[in-house]
């Protein structure tokens, strides 16, 4: 089922294939209005940045979003300019950490939850419901403060966990990730994460009136294994076929928005659908873009705002982003077994893991190469945010370590939720020239 | 107004001057002498094991005139223009030859991915000349977690100190250090009262000398020479003029102090690294030495990086307080974020205490590539010269 949808003020459309995706889409609308009744009636709602490990609210039914997600949707609806036009009338820099700013910003917005003359909401969902916690981990020096700033204009409590640095470079984490976690890590890293996730069991309990049990932690977890290897075969059958069956456009939003909803059956069931829609489409040799000749790696954060860019060189050249780093996070960076030895410290070895796969060389390097060779990708496009520290990752690295393996990679600045700095026609020139002038020279074609 | 010629006929505070122009004087001698260097980036390196351990320890610092051929490689552009400075030093082999090894300390993202770098660097391209590197992972929001987790961290440091020096450091040792910090802490705070006492008689030019030269010559040595400085300070002209806090990112020189003290204010106290945030709370010497030193670095006044907007307000208003300012300036380069997102309600809380307030953001440095800096500094002067005085 293909689902056309224009992006306003975007010059192209997004062409969607998946019935997953789709259902995603709706099931997030039809979750998010369950959530403000919840919130209306006065229960505990959790604001959580991503690398929060929200298995533990989860286990203990505490309803929440994710920051990122909401950034996210926020992009899409495209409030952008207009938060962060309320940001500079608060005195604040409207040019910083976009993606953790922008629901503070929508903080400052006094027509949040109003609605127009034709009754429709003025805030994307009809606006961010109150939160009563705000909880981000300490991964980046701006993310505390904004999450403080943003706790406050909501009247929620905030509470901030620490992070650690790896001392230990294992230059292959995805064989390890899954079954030998114990030694992935440094060991008194994985106790000081288990503290934490103690603390913050003790500070949810008390605040919300409900009490931990491990054994919902542990059915989370497992659920939560059993929907990453879903994905984690959707991303090798994906790899295997060519021409690929879908593209990063489908895969992207039916992950990302199932992976907030990890540890529930519907995410589960969701991703076991995702891949069998898949492994369908693949059966039956249907391709995405059928003279397919280019693969394309994306590393970066996806651009919300113009999702259609991923599909302007599909015509024209045959090239196809097939590779995002949704779905293969998912596949490689999820996965803990041996949940029922000790939950806590399973997800401890989950959740301090996920700033040193994305942001550190030389384990998001080894990365992106093993999984460019698996996916025999042709070239890399990266984006590098514009004004986010945390994303700074070590980029020259990457590029060495790709570019050494002989994959051309095109390195440039752009801002995943904010239109303001993104030049469509510039933006496309640049991947152009890079599949023109790298790209197929490289491949002989 | 600068370094007035009071101070320039101080032989303690030209010796301290001598030391902080010629930075790699005292490392250079110490090295012909056999000894070891220790080069330090970020704020939180703890001092006392490595003069406990018989090296000297040095700050890293930027050389504005280095073209950043290296850095251009390796970083990416949102790395601020002070840390890019630094990292063209040690990857282009400066430190190689003046440090024995380099200790970062996690005092603020962009140091922690410097570190990251430099440890890729030596695997990747190990011929680089880059010295070996160690990291201090420092937990800085305030509970007995962090506490705990922080003393194993410094167990782990000093360990490594241990292994640079090629013997073990005793607590004895330790304490002995800590005492030679503590006293130059001591001797720096009465420095300190000159500054933002009743009497201002020395200005914020004059205190990054005394205070800086302490990042590049033996601590002991300097104790003694801010002792005397501080003796001969006491008969320098009294200053006038609005008493200003400085806020902002590190300076690591005094043009910008210049600059502000030669439109006619006094910069009486800062948060900066290289000024009074520098001496602030000493080692407890009733306490084991892990603890000790834990104590010391993680419960010093909040810095810009690692502390939530709420306690960077408090922060502040204490120190305006403290120092007797009449206004605060917020000072902060390109790329240097963090303390923006404090700005707003630092800024809100300071005015309704009557404290007026002069931002500059997003400032490239060196500091002479913003075209409009002196006029507006001197725009500012003019409106406190012509304001109420909180004195």
């Amino acid at each position: 089922m293909a689902d056309m949808k224009q992006t306003p003020g975007s010059k192209s459309s997004v062409v969607k294939k998946l019935k997953a995706t789709a259902e995603a889409s709706a099931y997030q609308k039809e979750w998010f209005a369950g959530l403000k009744k919840r919130v209306e009636a006065g229960e505990d709602f959790g604001y959580l940045n991503a690398d929060v490990p929200m298995e533990v609210l989860r286990a203990m039914d505490i309803p929440f979003v994710v920051n990122q997600w909401w950034a996210a949707i926020c992009g899409a609806k495209r409030m952008t300019k207009k938060y962060f036009g309320l940001l500079r009338d608060a005195g604040y820099r409207d040019d910083l950490c976009s993606y953790c700013a922008t629901a503070f910003a929508e903080s400052l917005d006094p027509d949040d939850h109003k609605v127009d003359a034709d009754g429709k909401p003025l805030g994307p969902w009809g606006g961010l419901p109150d939160p009563t916690l705000a909880i981000t981990r300490l991964t980046c020096d701006c993310q505390s403060k904004i999450f403080e700033l943003f706790a406050k204009n909501h009247g929620a409590d905030f509470y901030a966990m620490e992070n650690t640095v790896a001392r230990k470079v294992p230059l292959k984490w995805f064989d390890m990730a899954a079954d030998d976690w114990e030694n992935l890590y440094d060991t008194d890293r994985i106790d000081a994460a288990v503290e934490e996730l103690k603390e913050l069991i003790r500070f949810l309990e008390m605040k919300t009136g409900k009490m931990f049990d491990i054994n919902k932690l542990e059915h989370v977890m497992n659920l939560i294994n059993e929907q990453e290897s879903w994905y984690k075969k959707t991303r090798d059958l994906i790899a295997s076929c060519h021409p690929v069956p879908v593209t990063v456009v489908d895969t992207i939003n039916a992950v990302m928005q199932a992976q907030w909803q990890r540890g529930t059956q519907w995410a589960t069931d969701h991703a076991k659908g995702l891949y069998e829609e898949i492994k369908e489409l693949a059966d039956k040799g249907e391709a995405a873009v059928p003279n397919e000749k280019y693969r394309l790696m994306w590393i970066g954060r996806g651009i919300w705002h113009d999702f259609g860019f991923y599909q302007r060189f599909e015509q024209k050249y045959g090239a196809v982003f097939m590779w995002s780093m949704y779905l293969a996070m998912g596949a490689d960076a999820y996965i803990r077994n041996h949940v029922e030895k000790d939950p806590l410290r399973a997800l401890a070895a989950r959740y301090i893991g996920m700033e040193d796969f994305l942001h550190m060389p030389p384990w998001n390097s080894q990365w992106y190469l093993q999984q460019a060779v698996q996916n025999d990708i042709d070239g890399v496009v990266y984006m590098v945010p514009e004004n986010c520290m945390q994303a700074v990752e070590g980029s020259y690295f990457i590029k060495k370590t790709l570019e050494d393996a002989g994959i051309p990679v095109l390195i440039f600045k752009a801002d995943p939720v904010d239109p303001r700095k993104w030049n469509a026609d510039t933006m496309t020139g640049l991947v152009e020239a890079f599949i023109e002038q790298r790209v197929i020279p490289k491949s002989g074609s | 107004m600068s370094i007035r010629e009071c101070a320039l006929q101080s032989k303690a505070f030209t010796a301290l001057m001598e030391v902080y122009k010629h930075r790699e004087k005292v490392a250079r001698a110490w090295r012909a002498d056999g000894k070891k260097v220790i080069g330090e980036m970020g704020c939180d390196v703890p001092d006392e094991f490595l003069i406990a351990a018989g090296m000297l320890p040095i700050h890293v610092y930027a050389d504005p005139e280095k073209p950043l051929k290296e850095t251009d490689t390796y970083l990416e552009y949102a790395f601020d223009p002070i840390v890019r400075a630094q990292f063209e030093k040690i990857v282009d082999g400066t430190y190689e030859r003046l440090i024995d090894a380099l200790a970062i300390s996690n005092s603020t993202d962009v140091v922690i991915r410097i570190y990251l770098y430099l440890r890729e660097l030596h695997r990747v391209e190990p011929e680089k000349p880059v010295p070996p590197v160690e990291f201090i992972d420092w937990l800085f929001t305030r509970n007995r977690m962090h506490q705990v987790r922080n003393e194993l961290t410094l167990d782990i440091f000093r360990k490594a100190v241990e292994q640079w020096a090629g013997h073990p450091i005793t607590d004895e040792q330790i304490i002995e250090a800590a005492k030679i910090c503590n006293a130059d802490r001591q001797a720096l705070r009465e420095m300190g009262e000159l500054r933002h006492g009743e009497e201002v008689r020395i200005n914020g030019s004059e205190a990054l000398v005394i205070i800086g030269s302490a990042f590049f010559m033996e601590r002991e040595a300097h104790t003694e020479l801010v002792k005397q400085v501080v003796e001969d300070a006491r008969q320098w002209p009294v200053l006038t003029g609005p008493r200003v806090f400085y806020t902002g990112s590190n300076q690591e020189d005094t043009t910008l102090y210049d600059m502000i003290e030669e439109k006619g204010m006094v910069i009486v106290g800062e948060d900066h690294d290289w000024g009074d945030r520098y001496y602030d709370r000493d080692y407890n010497l009733d306490y084991a030495p892990i603890r000790a030193v834990v104590d010391r670095y993680m419960l010093r006044e909040f810095s810009s990086k690692k502390a939530f907007v709420s306690q960077r307000v408090d922060a502040l208003n204490r120190l305006v307080d403290k120092t007797g300012a009449d206004a605060v300036i917020f000072y902060t380069n390109l790329y240097e974020e963090a303390a923006s997102w404090d700005y707003p309600s630092q800024k809100k809380s300071l005015e309704e205490r009557g404290i007026k307030t002069a931002a500059f953001h997003k400032m490239a440095w060196p500091l002479q590539h913003n075209a409009d800096l002196e006029k507006k500094l001197a725009a500012f002067a003019g409106e406190l010269k012509g304001g109420v005085s909180n004195g």
